[in-house]
């Protein structure tokens, strides 16, 4: 039998294991000059390229303040991406395709109306030329002080709406989003009034890591796990995302972020709502992303006497990291003498919900800690008997269930077994799978990943405006204890876990951190 | 395999003349002895049956490939048939493998049993004691398509076949293993190789501008060998909803596919093909006073582990598969032909 065919919908010739290429549509990057678009956003043009993912005709815009002509901003973007360890033979033709007209700039000062009437005149070429059909992602890789100029300047120009049903412009923002819930909420409203929320793909590159969405795997996918995910059987959960690094070059940057907001707000909020989340009833984004913003409305805002007993925030002096011997933090370039901004984070939270009630969640970051590493760890609670003498358990730790998610990227269960021989004694041991061991597979890049669901349209791994408003009103108040001065600024030596005032923030309640 | 990959053999025992009970022994006893092969991470059982040594080798060689993406016990058989009146029996030889890449390891197990007289006739009794528990017992033919009522496919939970491979040695091929396939689910290496081919051609109708010429194709024109060309073009018959008529065949050594469609007054044409020996494929839209964009882009790697790696990822029946299978049929019928090698 045939017949006429509809095409209104989906691809008839899409399978649900073949992966998707992208639609015909343009990249514009406004930021085209500077190192996100080369280090991250041109690798991963270039891989998905490569991975044949992207279709014939799709058109890269960069947009800067810098002068260079099409063929300049090409070939430096080309270079790039080699030093990023891209090029090569199989490349050769990614970029020859882009040769013939695929790769754009346009220069100017993004507060000149002048400018986004260029750029509005390259898409209209463009989509000409190499049947772009008006589709447009729109990437924001500038400082976030130029979000609402940008915003604005697109909006003078119509660049912000589709130009039909079909078509489709979405916009990227890359972290930080705002600088503290009022901030943020007026950037969402810059943001608002330009485009609609369906429209807007807030990026934590976090999401994109193939572990953080194990993490969804692991608790949805097995019924071992998810009977045990609540408070009768797990005492506490630690969050450890540790950096062996300093702040390098970024010190200017970082003077006016600190980890709260480089770290706590973004990543660690969103390996928190993925861990305490409960199960969706869909796996899209509105399914996922409606249980991550319910898990996150549950985190109680601490007063600031609270924030005082639960938050510690300390700033990294001079040590030894990894055999070398580094500065510490107010001796780094960009970096006030006097500096009071945190570089390590450690606080307890309190999860007001049915599934959490009375499970403290420990969460702690920080630069030149000893090794790179973040980990979910659950750590269960005790038997509530145990039937041998406890010389007998000495080695006998709680049993813990341990998510990595760098860089060793795997799962460790710590359980109690016998020593062999004749006595009987129990010691704990570790179970360890690395998804290394069973896949020694190449996954993609997390920017490869989330510029390909942005360009089909799938916003599941980007962060909705309510979850970015949730995660603030946990920091907020953290960050007005910090501004005022309510908080002392610990000291710890670079290459150290930490102040010794975040292992009395466990003592206290008979707990101590792990070491990862 | 990927250049950084590294195989080491931690340990191995042959024997001729032996017990199935021994071999186990044997491999137990090669575990036990060494720490690396004392954990385990499989993901499957994998039997490979052959007939010859040579093939043998060829099979072991891709499994070595394989052990990265699919850590697994396989298990090659070599059902030997040139000696019809050897009594049964079996010589069989073990390895215990590391492979490694960037200091992490995965072990895997390598059995080969070359088996003789009627016992080649139940292999089923054979390769049971060796399928590890919990875990799909995967059977792969390299060459060849199973005989109705081989007693082998009740074990298995799936099977992998290469249509292409057993196209060349002759036979009703697409129609046996349309069969095949409504009894168990299948894996062709022939389509897995044809995936990149049905991806980027699906790219070509992304967005809503190029999609239409989809409900308004009137030529759809396969170009490749046997196998290929009647896979491609019988999934573009079904996925299309079109009429043989409009599907035309033709011989070739490379692959080509071109749909022409006409919608709203303008003629559109998208082609995907490979470009002669090169390896590269070439996809192009050109529409009627419209736009003209193409892409050249190098094929996927080839390696034959890869094609077996992407059929072991998947478990249950391939329904697009087995649509395309039913649309060469179709192609066959309306050529008035049984599915057969061109000549």
């Amino acid at each position: 039998m045939s017949g006429p065919l509809s095409t209104s919908g989906e691809n008839p010739l899409a399978e649900a294991t073949v992966e998707r290429v992208a639609p015909p549509a343009v990249l514009v990057v406004f930021g085209a000059s500077g190192d996100l678009t080369s280090r991250k956003l041109m690798p991963a043009v270039e891989n998905l390229a490569l991975r044949r993912l992207l279709p014939p005709g799709f058109s890269v815009v960069g947009v800067a303040r810098t002068p260079m002509t099409d063929e300049e901003f090409r070939e430096r973007m080309r270079a790039a991406v080699e030093v990023s360890g891209g090029g090569g033979e199989d490349a050769k033709h990614v970029w020859e395709a882009f040769a013939g007209g695929g790769f754009r700039y346009v220069a100017g000062d993004y507060s000149h109306p002048d400018t986004f009437k260029r750029l509005k005149d390259v898409l209209d070429e463009l989509d000409e030329q190499r049947g772009t059909a008006q589709n447009r992602l729109i990437y924001l890789a500038t400082p976030p002080d130029t979000f609402p100029t940008v915003v604005q300047g697109l909006a003078g120009c119509g660049l912000n709406r589709p130009a039909n049903d079909d078509a489709f412009v979405r916009i990227v923002i890359e972290k930080p989003f705002g600088r503290d819930a009022r901030s943020a909420e007026r950037l969402d409203a810059v943001v608002h009034e330009a485009f609609e929320e369906r429209q807007v793909y807030r990026i934590d590159h976090y999401l994109g890591k193939e572990t953080v969405q194990n993490v969804l795997a692991l608790r949805f996918a097995n019924a071992i796990f998810e009977p045990i995910w609540n408070r009768r059987y797990v005492n506490h959960v630690q969050i450890t995302v540790a950096e062996s690094l300093g702040v390098g070059h970024r010190g200017g940057f970082y003077e006016n972020a600190g980890a709260l907001r480089d770290i706590v707000q973004n990543h660690v909020m969103q390996v928190l709502a993925l861990t305490l989340m409960e199960p969706p009833a869909t796996f899209d984004a509105g399914g996922i992303r409606d249980e991550k913003v319910k898990a996150l409305r549950a985190v109680d805002v601490m007063s600031p006497e609270e924030v005082a007993q639960n938050v510690v925030r300390a700033q990294y002096r001079s040590g030894w990291v990894q055999g070398s011997e580094v500065h510490g933090y107010r001796d780094e370039e960009g970096v006030d003498p006097h500096s009071q901004t945190e570089t390590y984070v450690a606080m307890r939270l309190k999860v007001d919900n049915w599934r959490w009630a009375g499970v403290p969640i420990y969460v702690r970051t920080g630069k030149y800690l000893p090794k790179r590493v973040t980990e979910v760890a659950m750590e269960f609670n005790r038997v509530p008997h145990l039937p041998f003498a406890m010389s007998q358990a000495e080695g006998l730790e709680p049993d813990a269930l341990v998510l990595r998610i760098q860089p060793d990227e795997g799962i460790t269960l710590r359980f109690g077994a016998k020593v062999p021989g004749q006595a009987f004694r129990v010691r704990s041991v570790s179970m360890d799978f690395f998804y290394g061991a069973a896949f020694l597979e190449e996954t993609p890049e997390a920017y490869e990943r989330l510029l390909l669901d942005a360009l089909l349209g799938d916003p599941t791994l980007f962060i909705r405006s309510d979850e970015v408003a949730q995660a603030w009103r946990i920091v907020d108040p953290v960050l007005e204890a910090f501004g005022e001065g309510d908080l002392p600024l610990a000291r710890y030596e670079a290459g150290t876990w930490g102040p010794p005032e975040a292992d009395t923030l466990l003592d206290r309640d008979g707990r101590r951190w792990r070491k990862p | 395999m990927p250049e950084s990959t590294t195989v080491t053999t931690i340990g191995s025992w042959e024997s001729d003349n032996v017990t199935i009970g021994q071999v186990e022994n044997a491999l137990t006893d090669l575990r036990r002895h060494e720490q690396r092969a004392a954990v385990r991470t499989s993901v499957l059982t994998l039997v490979a049956v052959v007939n010859t040594d040579a093939e043998a080798d060829g099979a072991r060689q891709i499994i070595a490939d394989l052990g990265a993406r699919h850590p697994s016990r396989s298990l090659i058989i070599v059902a030997v048939d040139d000696e019809p009146d050897a009594a049964n029996g079996t010589d069989a030889s073990v390895w215990v493998r590391a492979i490694e890449r960037e200091g992490r390891a995965v072990c895997f197990e390598e059995v080969v049993l070359r088996v003789r007289g009627n016992a080649r006739h139940h292999l089923d009794s054979i390769v049971e004691p060796f399928a590890l528990p919990d875990v799909p017992m995967v059977v792969w033919l390299p060459a060849g398509l199973p005989s109705p009522g081989d007693p082998l496919m009740q074990a298995a939970n799936r099977v992998v076949v290469d249509s292409r491979a057993v196209a060349e040695a002759g036979g009703d091929v697409l129609a046996r293993s349309l069969t095949l396939a409504k009894r168990l689910p299948v894996a062709d290496l022939s389509w897995m190789r044809l995936e990149q081919w049905r991806s980027m051609l699906t790219g070509l109708f992304e967005g809503a501008v190029y999609r239409p010429f989809l409900g308004a194709v009137d030529r759809v024109e396969v170009r490749g060998n046997h196998g290929p060309r009647f896979l491609l073009g019988g999934w573009l018959l079904r996925r299309l909803n079109l009429p043989p008529v409009r599907v035309h065949l033709a011989r070739d050594d490379h692959v080509s596919v071109t749909i022409h469609g006409v919608y709203d007054g303008r003629r559109g044409t998208f082609t995907v093909a490979r470009l002669g020996a090169e390896r590269e494929i070439k996809s192009c839209v050109d529409i009627e006073d419209g736009p003209k964009v193409e892409q050249t882009v190098r094929m996927r790697e080839q390696w034959p582990s890869l094609a077996l790696a992407s059929a072991l990822t998947r478990f249950g029946h391939d329904e697009i598969y087995e649509e395309a299978l039913a649309g060469a049929r179709d192609l066959r019928l309306a050529e008035g032909d049984q599915m057969g090698p061109t000549p």
